[in-house]
């Protein structure tokens, strides 16, 4: 279980008090796909980074898997990111000047994890990158990139992956085809995909749904259909 | 993170900006280059130094002098008294210095010293001339032949002892004095003129003379012809530059020359410096307790040590000079270091913020910025001690030559010496990459990895 309990978090100084997220909570089971929709300045950013540990709500907790985020500190939070989380962004952010083999090679050089060769074959595998694996990510189209954003992301096995606007760069083909990559990963792997985004259609593929709203949650749901699907 | 991961990331980032950490590297370089160039010619200084003392120089001997001035720690900035019984010296400046002599008394009385061995007067001295039956004359200048130095001879062997009527000639007379070449002149005889002094000239004559030609023909009267016999032809020594024209022979035989010249003067018996040898003066005890001694009795004396270390500083001095212009080349090198760091920080903004969102941690982050910057300083260091050490050995010959140095190098390069300047120039740069590291590790993920 991923549980979020009363996360109250609110940023600036006395007089200017902004309320990013006022008293968010909700549960959701593992190895499921949630979506946090929610306009622009609702706090979907925010409620990602405090689910993943980089940013600190001002009360409240997040759990992961049993254990409460929040109250580690420092190198254990460190440790526990590296080895439970993982972040597919946006705008990809590979390193263009670095092959795919590099790419992927770096989250587990930080959990200081060994059988690479292996393993990053298998996630570029999992992608259908094999063959690009000494190629240049700078070489690589768009959705190559995030393939291999994604690659990035499965290959350490975290037990939770966030996906911020997925996406939002991608032709809407393309897309298409990283939403189906990402939902089959998740399906194979058993990791929690939580996923923020705008998309409604991406949202509606998603077990749950979270709505946020000036900080609030406005809206919680189960969509039973794709749960049986599963 | 593992280390080798940390160090095999920073030098790909370094592979990526190549032309901007070539520039970087290159700034430390012209400091390396400077530095490791000075440590050469400093090693080469040095070797030159030893061994110019150690071929002329026993180092079972005490330099002794009367007066401090000898060794320049005397005051000299001030009018002397005139005194009849100094001799007199030109400053290389040209300044009259009038130093206290060593008397024969004074050599006796060293001589007493249980620890003394032997006294050598160190007599070197201007002769008229010297030449051969049927030959031109040419100038000469006499010097004692030190039995610890070890000259090359080009022909014959140098006798130990050397008789005292042998002498060894300079390879520059050998034509000159009409030898077909430097084995015939062993065996034959030369001839060195020395004139008596004035006052002795006049006193033997017992004659005033009235005019110039009177006084030159009581002059020419009183030279002396001395034979001696060649030993050996010696081989001019570049390591002892201003002696290749100087005719060695014994001890007493320069001493008799000597008594000659300076019989009726002031100067008859007197000697500027002498050399004292101890008896096991390897122990450096026992020359510290002849010298302890001569000091009671009023002397000065100075050890082969000593005058080596003379030398040293000078050449330490020297050093000095040019490692501060290293130094600073490469304190300078070091904000070229710092703002390159801080720019490859700015440039790689979001893959720090990756990196920290994927839970690397702040001191890794920070080490693969340290290590960034030690690969700078590295590949400096190694590039500008490299190109002067393939300078260095390329020119070395020319330099030599030119120098004429004999078989001494000018430059040595010493692998362990570059192997500790690469480390510390390596150090610098961490130095160098500390803020820029501190930057990097501080960065906060959110903000770095915002899109826009």
């Amino acid at each position: 279980m991923i549980k979020v309990n009363n996360i109250i978090k609110s940023y600036g100084k006395k007089g200017s008090v902004f309320k990013a997220l006022s008293d968010v909570s909700f549960s959701i089971p593992e190895g499921s796909t949630v979506a946090i929709v929610g306009k622009s300045g609702s706090g979907k950013s925010t409620l990602m980074h405090i689910m993943s540990g980089l940013d600190h709500p001002d009360s409240g907790s997040v759990t992961v898997g049993g254990q409460e985020l929040h109250t580690l500190k420092g190198r254990a939070m460190d440790k526990f990111r590296a080895n439970e989380m993982s972040f597919i962004f946006q705008a990809f952010f590979v390193e263009a000047n670095q092959t795919c083999y590099q790419n992927v090679s770096l989250p587990l050089e930080i959990a200081d994890e060994g059988h690479r060769q292996k393993r990053i074959e298998n996630a570029l595998d999992q992608v259908g990158l094999k063959d690009k694996i000494h190629n240049k990510a700078g070489s690589l189209s768009g959705g190559q990139k995030q393939r291999l954003a994604i690659a990035r992301a499965i290959v350490n096995n975290p037990s939770l992956i966030f996906a911020d606007e997925p996406t939002g760069n991608l032709d809407s083909a393309t897309g298409e085809m990283i939403i189906k990559l990402l939902f089959k990963l998740n399906r194979k792997n058993k990791n929690t995909l939580v996923v923020v985004t705008h998309d409604d259609e991406l949202a509606d593929r998603c077990h749950y749904r979270i709505t946020l709203k000036d900080g609030k949650v406005i809206h919680f749901s189960e969509n039973k259909k794709v749960s049986k699907k599963q | 993170m593992k280390i080798v991961d940390i160090s095999r990331r920073s030098a790909r980032n370094l592979k990526q900006a190549k032309a901007r950490t070539l520039l970087t590297a290159l700034a430390i370089g012209v400091g390396a280059f400077a530095l490791t160039m000075t440590l050469a010619a400093s090693n080469g200084a040095q070797a030159y130094v030893n061994r110019l003392i150690n071929n002329n120089f026993d180092p079972t001997e005490l330099l002794v002098a009367k007066d401090e001035t000898i060794f320049g720690r005397g005051d000299n900035s001030q009018p002397q008294e005139y005194d009849p019984s100094f001799g007199s010296v030109s400053s290389a400046s040209g300044a009259p210095i009038q130093v206290k002599q060593v008397t024969e008394e004074e050599v006796n009385k060293i001589l007493q010293y249980p620890l003394v061995e032997g006294v050598r007067e160190g007599v070197i001295l201007n002769v008229q001339y010297v030449t051969r039956q049927g030959q031109k004359k040419y100038i000469a200048n006499i010097q004692d032949f030190n039995p610890a130095r070890n000259p090359e001879a080009l022909a014959g062997s140098i006798p130990r002892p050397l008789s005292d009527s042998s002498v060894l000639l300079p390879e520059a007379y050998v034509s000159k004095l009409g030898f077909k070449n430097a084995q015939s002149a062993i065996g034959q005889e030369v001839i060195i003129a020395i004139r008596k002094s004035l006052s002795s000239q006049i006193l033997e004559s017992g004659v005033a003379p009235r005019s110039l030609q009177e006084a030159e023909a009581i002059a020419d009267k009183s030279t002396v012809l001395v034979p001696f016999t060649v030993a050996a032809v010696l081989k001019p020594e570049p390591a002892q530059p201003g002696t290749e024209l100087s005719l060695q022979i014994s001890s007493k035989a320069a001493k008799n020359l000597n008594d000659i010249a300076t019989a009726g003067t002031s100067q008859y018996r007197q000697y500027t410096t002498i050399n004292v040898k101890v008896r096991d003066g390897e122990d450096k005890a026992k020359l510290k307790q002849v010298q302890e001694q001569l000091r009671k009795d009023g002397f000065s004396s100075q050890s082969v040590e000593e005058t080596q270390e003379f030398l040293t500083q000078i050449i330490n001095v020297l050093k000095a000079i040019v490692a501060a212009f290293g130094i600073i080349a490469i304190v300078a090198s070091v904000f070229g270091v710092v703002n390159t760091m801080y720019i490859s920080v700015l440039q790689r903004t979001r893959e720090i913020g990756l990196m920290k969102a994927l839970g690397m941690r702040r001191r890794d982050v920070s080490r693969l910025f340290r290590f960034e910057a030690a690969w700078i300083g590295f590949l400096g260091g190694a590039l500008g001690s490299g190109f002067a050490f393939i300078l260095g050995t390329l020119l070395n010959p020319w330099i030599t030559q030119k120098l004429d140095f004999g078989t001494q190098k000018l430059l040595i390069f010493k692998a362990n010496q570059i192997a500790v300047l690469i480390l510390l120039l390596v150090l610098v740069a961490i130095f160098a990459g500390l803020l820029p590291a501190r930057k990097a590790s501080k960065l906060d993920p959110i903000e770095a990895l915002r899109t826009e």
